[in-house]
């Protein structure tokens, strides 16, 4: 269906090429997953396939691509419609019209489809990804996981051979994400969509694909499948990490397989950890805290304190009030009723220097914070503020992410480099308390366990709280040691992650599932567990 | 009353009243047709960001009043009749002999500045309601297709501005959480055109991969019909225009 052919590209102004040499065949109604480091090139890939690379963005390609016979080198994106359908990273920055309608026949008016058949693709189309009761809904009204599957209609309705996705699934909740990565399985299998799509989250995609490219990063690119790539990769998710934990002879990539191979290990009796019991210090409390946007209740009466050295997930569905609760805890949202008291201080009357040293916050787009010429720059200015020797902020970010250019404009960053900037800018304050708003949306796994570690650092040695709202549950099995559910503006749970984490099936971590009914949420505590018997 | 009207109908309307203010050229009249925009943008508003439009256009109608008074009082030619009172005249280089700055203000001039700063200010605020009440993606359905880079444009212009004030918006609160002091035009500015800029590539390259412009002829899915309604409202501001012209 698709065919590479010595297929290289450079940018313009790069010393690096993103692909070289790359020659590979997808078949049709296959479904293959490019994997690679954050800013390694997994989009360019992408969009290489329908022409948009490097029609719209430049570059010098070599090679050849072809597409069911038509080469997208002579090709405008325009003239493939019909044939490649392509969801970007965020649908939401993609959609020309205001009614879900009438964004899915958006491609057939453009093509001049004869009206009849636009009515009756539409019918097919919203029935297959089940949009059909928010049909004539705004679109900027529906969740993320629905804009989502609005996208993928879109695509469809032109009846493509070939389905291009941008991380489908990372700014969705996990049960969202389900959602849609079932309708592509469905789609491969019924309809033989040749489905390509780049994805961080590989625990979640990786039962799903049949063959892996995977982006070193130099140029370099590997292809195979899902067992062969991952053996040798340094990008696995947790699954194979357990793999290769427990010395198994083979690697499984779904659950169902590793459960089989696991069950000896599952049948060993082990001693119950006991979560280490610190003395809770409050150092947030929130007493009945409702908060209203007009007449919509976007948090009723929750009730909660957050202790000393604490690291609190905050999870829940898009518009369940996470961010309510996180802005009303710094202060930039009036509660309509209760009380938010951050260590016995009203956080909204903290500004400037006084809230820095109290609240470091981390926005959900960390460039919201950046706006000097390099990197040196911005942790100068962070020195100044905090009132430290000169170098102090640029030497802690050396420590996190060692090689990080330090004359590098701040938005030429990779997503973790940029994290990692923004985070020892706000720590540069020494801040007692850190909250951060879907901190690892588009990392990768190096990242992620790199901020982990910075974390859990800041949380233990200096024994400040943290608080963080994310969808990401292996992060949240990873690095936190208690969890706060929220729906529809309330705390539906409350407790240990273990507790929190085990006690629903949709957001339980893949560790968790494979080794249920054990208590075990990751590869650590699978190995320190089974440490102690053996 | 707020099933929506066809896209072109405000703008025909609004089209037609302008011709009619602008040749009448009476200030009074050409309040009263604002105060009839400002009726009928407050009963059809429907919630969407572009309504907001219209107020900005009000608003910067006021500007350019204000900006037309200001020049009417410095700069221009003398009108003779009550004199309200003087400014000292600025003495400028002889090769600049037409203009004269400064002077007597009289009453007469300065009604005339007036008056021409709120027929200008009603063009505006005329085409402000016209753009607050049309949805812009509603509005390219049915321009015709030979004007695609036009239709790409005008997207991705009214897309990304109602966006812009939220942007900025949410920029200024994370900046404010961080407890910087002093928010500047800087530091707004700089994340805020990375954000606009990568937000109307890909929304390009959406329209691009879709196909848009790639048939010369477009077929229409729900198309807009044009009913007596609409005939109504532009029949309403023919009648208005020609009473203007007429009088």
């Amino acid at each position: 269906m698709i065919t590479f052919s010595n297929v290289s590209l450079i940018y313009p102004h790069s010393t690096k090429t993103v692909l070289e040499d790359l020659n590979c065949e997808i078949q049709e109604g296959e479904m293959v997953l490019v994997m690679g480091h954050t800013g390694s090139g997994k989009s360019s890939l992408l969009r290489l396939i329908n022409g948009l690379v490097p029609h719209h963005t430049g570059g010098i390609l070599a090679g050849d691509i072809s597409v069911d016979g038509l080469s997208t080198r002579a090709l405008k994106p325009g003239a493939l419609a019909h044939l490649v359908g392509i969801v970007g990273q965020n649908p939401i920055n993609g959609f020309v019209t205001d009614v879900v309608e009438e964004e899915i026949a958006f491609g057939m008016e453009a093509l001049n489809f004869p009206p009849d058949v636009m009515r009756k693709r539409v019918e097919e189309v919203l029935d297959l990804l089940s949009l059909n009761a928010v049909r004539a809904r705004a679109i900027s009204s529906l969740s993320g996981g629905e804009q989502q599957r609005v996208a993928i209609a879109a695509a469809l309705v032109m009846h493509p051979k070939v389905l291009v996705l941008d991380e489908p699934t990372s700014a969705l909740d996990p049960i969202a994400a389900e959602e849609v990565l079932s309708v592509l399985h469905r789609l491969v299998h019924d309809l033989s969509v040749t489905v390509i799509m780049a994805e961080h989250r590989l625990e979640r995609v990786i039962q799903f694909v049949d063959r892996i490219i995977y982006i070193e990063g130099n140029g370099e690119t590997s292809i195979g499948s899902a067992e062969e790539i991952l053996s040798k990769s340094e990008l696995v998710p947790p699954i194979i990490r357990l793999a290769r934990a427990l010395n198994l002879s083979e690697f499984g990539t779904s659950v169902r397989e590793v459960r089989r191979l696991t069950a000896d290990v599952r049948g060993i009796a082990v001693a119950e950890i006991d979560g280490a019991t610190r003395v809770h210090t409050p150092a947030i409390e929130v007493d009945s805290l409702t908060v209203k946007y007009g007449d919509d209740f976007a948090l009723r009466g929750v009730s909660t304190s957050i202790g000393k050295g604490e690291i609190v997930a905050l999870m829940g569905r898009n518009g369940a009030g996470k961010s309510s609760l996180l802005e009303t805890i710094v202060g930039v949202l009036k509660p309509s009723s209760g009380a938010v008291r951050v260590y016995q201080q009203d956080p909204a009357e903290l500004a400037g220097k006084s809230r820095r040293e109290r609240i470091g916050y981390v926005p959900q787009e960390p460039s919201d914070l950046l706006y000097h010429q390099s990197v040196r720059q911005e942790c100068q200015e962070a020195d100044l503020l905090a009132g430290l020797a000169s170098g102090t902020t640029l030497s802690f970010l050396d420590k996190l992410v060692p090689q990080i250019s330090h004359d590098a404009h701040p938005h030429d960053l990779s997503e973790g480099q940029r994290l990692a900037l923004v985070l020892s800018i706000v720590l540069s304050g020494n801040p007692q308390l850190l909250i951060l708003d879907e901190p690892t949306r588009g990392l990768d796994y190096q990242a992620k366990s790199l901020f982990t570690r910075a974390l859990k650092e800041y949380a233990s040695t200096l024994n400040y709280p943290v608080l963080l709202a994310t969808h990401d549950v292996e992060l949240v099995a990873e690095l936190a040691d208690r969890v706060i559910f929220l729906a529809e503006g309330e705390i539906v749970a409350d407790g240990s992650t273990l507790d929190v984490l085990l006690s629903s099936p949709a957001f339980a971590p893949q560790v968790a599932k494979i080794m249920s009914p054990q208590p075990w949420l990751t590869v650590d505590h699978v190995v320190s567990a089974l440490a102690e018997k053996l | 009353m707020n099933k929506p009207l066809h896209p072109l109908t405000m703008w025909i309307w609004s089209l037609i009243l302008a011709v009619g203010v602008v040749v009448l050229d009476n200030a009074w009249v050409a309040l009263a047709t604002v105060g009839v925009a400002v009726l009928f943008v407050r009963a059809r508003s429907d919630g969407s960001p572009w309504n907001a439009t219209f107020w900005w256009s009000l608003r910067f109608g006021a500007f350019v009043i204000s900006v037309r008074v200001l020049i009417g009082i410095l700069i221009g030619i003398p009108i003779p009749g009550t004199v309200l009172f003087t400014l000292p005249i600025l003495d400028l280089p002889s090769w600049m002999s037409g203009i004269r700055v400064g002077g007597a203000v009289t009453l007469e001039r300065l009604s005339s500045s007036v008056h021409e700063g709120i027929i200008i200010a009603t063009m505006i605020a005329l085409f402000g309601a016209a753009s607050a009440l049309t949805s812009p993606h509603k509005l390219l359905r049915v321009l015709p297709v030979f004007i695609y880079e036009v239709g790409v444009t005008l997207v991705i212009a009214t897309s990304v501005f109602p966006q812009l004030t939220q942007s900025v918006k949410r920029i200024r609160k994370a900046q404010y959480m961080r407890g910087m002091e002093k928010v500047s035009l800087r530091s707004i500015a700089l994340p805020l055109l990375e954000e606009t800029l990568t937000r109307s590539l890909q929304l390009a390259q959406s329209m691009d991969s879709r196909g848009y412009g790639a048939s010369r002829k477009r077929s229409r899915y729900r198309p807009a019909p044009w009913l007596a309604r609409d005939s109504w409202f532009v029949f309403s501001a023919v009648v208005a225009a020609s009473a203007m012209v007429a009088a």
